[in-house]
């Protein structure tokens, strides 16, 4: 664009603007208010609640990420796990006037009005993890997240093809129930399964996503069937307190134990597969680098559209792989 | 410590000695310090609020609409709160009873496709019952206050989730079935060009009406008269064991408010909302300079202690100062606040 088509373009979008404000905040083609790769933006992170370790894994990738582009400042509000907390931090955020919002909502429903008043106010809006009420592309600028269900499924057709191939019984442990994750990875993981004919899951148990009570469920579960081959933990806190009850019975490497989640660090799976106490971990993606990567296009070049949904795969962890990425990770 | 219900101990000193609170300085910076607290909070906020076109991001009407907001239902149980510790009592049970008031409020519409009329007075009834039952069991038993409202937080949360059968519930607005009346929406939306938040509406008319209520009416004064000495209240006539569960029925009925507007800001009731907002209502009183010891304490006191501690995690936020100092900045002006309050105890005492 040259100089005179450029200043062309601004006294259109001039004599335009009242009719596209009419019409509503995004205006000109383009999603954000101001765009481009000279500017200084602010993005926003309203996470739902720092208490939790998947949570922090996130803020940590997206501080770490968000560092190598200059042009963003990273700014991250803790809900606390409290919707009225959370509310007022979006409200922050708009009197801020930031120049993109990304937000994990504690539960949907409640936080539906707040993502409301901020795409009113003309803020690019991306949901992480975990969605409000509405669709993306209209009621929100769009959605980066896993498929619980998916990364279940392949948790499944792992124990089916590669850990029990001549069949065997099997174990699941349940995260909250009710929750939707821990009925998403419930059910893909027993859908998963099935693809071996000759495998049974024996008993099925709520753990609540606590090691501490994955240990009590499993160390009962390996009383009534002694000849279990595969536990299936719908996060990673569970399968290291079904690890532990496996341990406790004698049965560690009779056991196989999967995680979910793929957390980093000397808590988390990756270490767990490493060592070779687990035998795979699935990864449950942080989705920050492609939630950074739809800023981008948002802020630095002025994108007038987005996919409006980004589902990020999922990445088995087995003693394959294990080792490398444990490394990698520790720098 | 506190809550002594039926006897008192005659040779106690009255907490309530007026005079000496007229001629002391420190008390008179006690009886306001959550005022003056509030002041410095925003000379703070001002001094340290980003600027943004020329106008401090700190004072922008959406931006005290927004504190309002944010502190609208504690503010609203901390009101009722006051009532209660000026009688030397206490109410463990209020954020639960917002939770079990919210879900009632979101089944009653969603599953039994009650109207909103019948359904507000239903709640607010049912609030101010379990109210009432609490300050009539912790009165009649002879029962520290402590104890009968933490069986009560576990009731009100056990009730709540039977009602809601173990789910959240969500309120989506509409005709028939399954939907709420779209009136009850109102509760999350602002006015006046979209600028005033309904709920923070509701929390200003309540504090006005109780300001009122504590500081003109005989009921009021009966409250002052029972916490700062139940014995005199006792033998100059006033009703103690009424006026005793009348507070513990304004606490319930304020949760039930409260819940109403929680259930209408964000379309939702679930039986953990409301967990650990009886704290902070609590903080919010202690730092109004209300003693817990009964028989002292200032509704406006209450009302800036909660609108204090709002600004407060305004203006950090804003400078995107992270929720631990928030946390300890809290702490620090609570130990603050009954340090003062204690100093001032001790010399009235030694009068």
């Amino acid at each position: 664009m040259t100089a005179k088509t450029k200043r062309f373009a601004r006294r259109a979008a001039l004599l335009a603007a009242p009719l596209a404000f009419a019409a509503g905040p995004a205006f000109a083609g383009q999603i954000a208010q101001k765009c481009g790769k000279d500017g200084h933006y602010v993005v926003a992170f309203s996470q739902a609640n720092y208490a939790e370790p998947y949570r922090q894994h996130v803020n940590n990738d997206l501080i770490a990420l968000a560092k190598e582009i200059p042009q963003f400042e990273l700014q991250i509000a803790d809900g606390a796990g409290n919707d009225n907390t959370q509310t007022s931090q979006v409200d922050n955020f708009i009197t801020q006037q930031v120049d993109l919002l990304l937000i994990s909502p504690f539960e949907a429903a409640p936080l539906t009005p707040a993502v409301a008043r901020a795409v009113k106010a003309g803020i690019p809006v991306i949901e992480l993890d975990r969605k409000t009420v509405g669709t993306p592309g209209k009621d929100y600028t769009a959605f980066v997240g896993g498929d619980n269900y998916k990364i279940a499924y392949e948790a499944g057709t792992y124990t089916a093809k590669t850990l029990l191939p001549d069949g065997g019984e099997v174990a699941v442990l349940e995260g909250l129930p009710s929750s939707t994750p821990a009925v998403e990875r419930l059910n893909g993981f027993k859908d998963g399964v099935k693809t071996n004919a000759k495998i049974k899951v024996v008993a099925e148990q709520a753990a609540d996503w606590l090691p501490d009570k994955a240990e009590t469920a499993f160390s009962a579960i390996l009383q009534a069937h002694p000849d279990i081959g595969v536990v299936y933990a719908s996060n990673d806190m569970m399968a290291a307190g079904s690890y532990l009850a496996a341990k406790g019975a004698g049965k560690e490497t009779q056991v196989k134990v999967i995680g979910t989640d793929g957390l980093p660090g000397p808590a988390g799976g990756i270490q767990a597969v490493a060592s070779g106490q687990w035998a795979a971990t699935f990864t449950y993606p942080t989705g920050a680098p492609e939630a950074l990567d739809l800023a981008k296009k948002i802020l630095l070049e002025c994108a007038a559209s987005v996919p409006d949904t980004v589902t990020v795969s999922t990445l088995a962890i087995t003693k394959d792989n294990a080792k490398d990425l444990d490394k990698k990770l520790k720098f | 410590m506190m809550g002594e219900t039926g006897t008192t101990i005659p040779a106690a000193p009255a907490p309530t000695v007026r005079p000496a609170v007229r001629r002391d300085p420190l008390a008179l910076i006690v009886r306001f310090q959550s005022v003056i607290g509030l002041l410095l909070v925003l000379v703070g906020g001002i001094v340290f609020s980003p600027v943004r076109r020329g106008h401090l991001l700190f004072l922008a009407p959406d931006n005290i609409a927004n504190i309002v907001r944010a502190i609208s239902e504690t503010g609203i149980i901390a009101l009722g709160m006051t009532f209660v510790i000026i009688t030397a009592g206490i109410d463990l049970s209020v954020g639960a009873a917002l939770g079990l008031a919210s879900v009632l409020a979101a089944s009653l519409m969603v599953n039994l496709g009650w109207g909103i009329l019948p359904t507000l007075v239903a709640v607010v009834l049912a609030g101010t019952a379990f109210g009432a039952a609490q300050g009539y069991i912790s009165t009649r038993f002879r029962l520290e206050a402590f104890i009968v409202t933490l069986a009560g937080l576990q009731v009100a949360r056990g009730l709540a989730l039977v009602v809601s059968g173990n789910a959240y519930i969500n309120i989506s607005y509409g005709d028939g079935p399954g939907f709420a009346p779209p009136a009850f929406s109102v509760l999350g939306t602002r006015l006046f060009g979209n600028t005033v938040p309904v709920a923070a509406l509701v929390f200003v008319a309540l504090a006005v009406v109780a300001t009122l209520v504590l500081n003109t009416t005989r009921f009021g004064r009966y409250v002052f008269a029972v916490g700062g000495n139940e014995r005199a209240a006792r033998l100059s006539g006033i009703p103690v064991g009424r006026v005793r569960i009348s507070v513990y029925a304004l606490t319930g009925f304020m949760a039930a408010v409260a819940g109403i507007v929680h259930a209408g800001q964000f379309n939702f009731g679930s039986a953990n909302d409301g967990a650990g907002y009886e704290l902070t209502a609590i903080a919010a009183v202690v730092i109004g300079g209300t003693s817990l010891f009964g028989g002292a304490g200032t509704m406006i006191g209450t009302i800036a202690g909660s609108v204090m501690l709002g600004a407060l995690a305004n203006i950090l936020q804003l400078n995107n100062i992270n929720a631990a100092l928030q946390l300890l900045a809290t702490g620090a002006i609570i130990v603050l606040a009954a340090v003062l309050q204690a100093v001032v105890g001790r010399r009235e005492g030694t009068r």
